[in-house]
């Protein structure tokens, strides 16, 4: 059971990184990285860590995929293909 | 001792005497995690509809509270006093038609709304209704929810791109820098709390409050922690975005601000997911600050609904203070806003901290 759940979380998590790198707009892949972001913080329940999991959740979707999300946005539109 | 709702439920049937009959019937083809799941399936359900007729209620509160407050009647047609008014209405919104402006980026305009609308209801999961009224007792509840609220901004600053509006950008912009501003502060004023208790666990911040001194002031946080809870209480208003801090809609600059462009089932959900945040904010300030559901024990009551009523009506006072201020209090300027923010609540969160840990580490308190 607990190795299906591994499986699926680790499909999710490495094609939402792919899909950083791959995808065409800028913003699509902040949001791509939100998704891996969100993928590791799943491991870390896995591994029974919540604290960890959701400081990951607090710090890097809440704080940093916003700064990321508000640089892109200071950028021109046109530029950011 | 009953810790969470499964718990309870097992409980239950257990004295009605029919969990042994359907936990042997699941065990005869061994899948006893079955049951477990199915329990927790229905639990999720119930508080879903919970949270969702409560969402309902209060639009309707908001609205007849607004019109009592500028004397009139408010919604009155639909049902006794308007109380039908919010099915009317998500009728209305159901049956529009669901507008993709031109120039918007399809993927995220549609995938913003989901983005703000579950964590609004993935807050409930340790947020404790009652003794033993609770998803999950997670130790680090807390943390949890101060989290899970952070994912807003992404929804709101998504939302404001993807419309590809200028009203909308702007709406967000001010959202986020609001949203990133207020967090802070909450999580300070939080903090003080946490290191007086000494766990994160919703459930110990509630078991702390309980009891009294002198046989008449209960032991609530909100005297022990004052200055934390005014803090607490204007960063929950701000986070809300209610109106003392409505930046993100302020409707005579911005039209409706992030969500301008949104129509039907997708408005619906920012407006669903505003309540259920506002009602999810007050039962936080309710269990950190306000006792949570302790308050004196009836006789022959069970605890599980009397701590539910007490819940309830903490919550409700609390509610209808946000809903008073937002009909009785002008707006702010962004700039008097911010300041607020950054140079006085984050410096007096400070503060509290400091005096707080100093004197638990001097064994005062």
């Amino acid at each position: 059971m607990i190795d299906i759940v591994f499986l699926v979380i680790s499909v999710i998590t490495i094609l939402s990184s792919i899909m950083v790198i791959r995808s065409r707009k800028l913003v699509h892949s902040a949001v791509y990285l939100a998704g891996s972001f969100m993928g590791t913080a799943a491991f870390f329940i896995l591994l029974k860590a919540e604290f960890v999991a959701w400081i990951q959740v607090l710090v890097y979707v809440g704080a940093v995929v916003t700064l990321i999300l508000f640089t892109i946005m200071l950028t021109k539109k046109g530029e950011e293909e | 001792m009953i810790a969470n709702a499964y718990e309870l439920v097992v409980y239950i049937l257990s004295a009605i005497g029919i969990y042994d009959p359907i936990n042997g019937f699941f065990q005869n083809y061994g899948m006893e995690y079955l049951l477990r799941i199915i329990i927790i399936v229905v639990e999720i359900v119930v508080l879903l509809v919970f949270v969702l007729l409560t969402v309902m209620f209060l639009s309707w509160l908001e609205r007849k509270m607004f019109a009592w407050v500028q004397s009139r009647y408010g919604p009155m047609i639909t049902g006794p006093h308007g109380l039908f008014q919010p099915i009317a209405d998500g009728i209305k919104l159901v049956g529009k038609e669901d507008i993709i402006p031109a120039g918007a980026d399809r993927w995220i305009f549609t995938l913003a709304p989901f983005i703000i609308f579950v964590p609004a209801l993935l807050v409930f999961i340790p947020l404790p209704f009652g003794d033993s009224l609770i998803i999950s007792d997670l130790r680090i509840g807390l943390l949890y929810i101060i989290a899970i609220s952070a994912l807003s901004p992404v929804s709101i600053l998504l939302a404001g791109w993807a419309s590809n509006n200028k009203y909308s950008l702007m709406g967000a912009m001010r959202a986020v820098a609001q949203d990133i501003s207020y967090t802070i502060p909450l999580a300070l004023a939080a903090i003080a709390v946490v290191l007086y208790v000494g766990s994160l666990s919703t459930v110990d911040i509630v078991r702390a409050q309980e009891g009294t001194w002198f046989d008449i002031i209960p032991r609530w946080f909100i005297f022990v922690q004052p200055l934390a809870f005014i803090l607490f209480l204007i960063a929950s208003i701000a986070e809300m975005g209610r109106i003392p801090f409505d930046f993100q809609e302020s409707e005579q600059e911005l039209v409706a601000g992030f969500y301008t462009e949104y129509s039907g089932m997708k408005f619906a959900m920012y407006f669903l997911g505003e309540y259920a945040h506002m009602f999810a904010v007050s039962g936080v300030i309710v269990t950190v600050f306000l006792g949570g559901w302790t308050g004196p024990v009836l006789p022959f009551i069970p605890v599980q609904i009397t701590s539910l009523v007490y819940f309830i009506i903490k919550t409700y006072a609390v509610i209808f203070f946000a809903m008073w201020l937002r009909d009785t209090v002008p707006r702010m300027r962004i700039d008097q806003l911010l300041n607020l923010g950054w140079k006085i609540m984050i410096p007096l969160a400070l503060l509290n901290l400091l005096v707080t840990s100093f004197l638990l580490t001097a064994g005062v308190v």
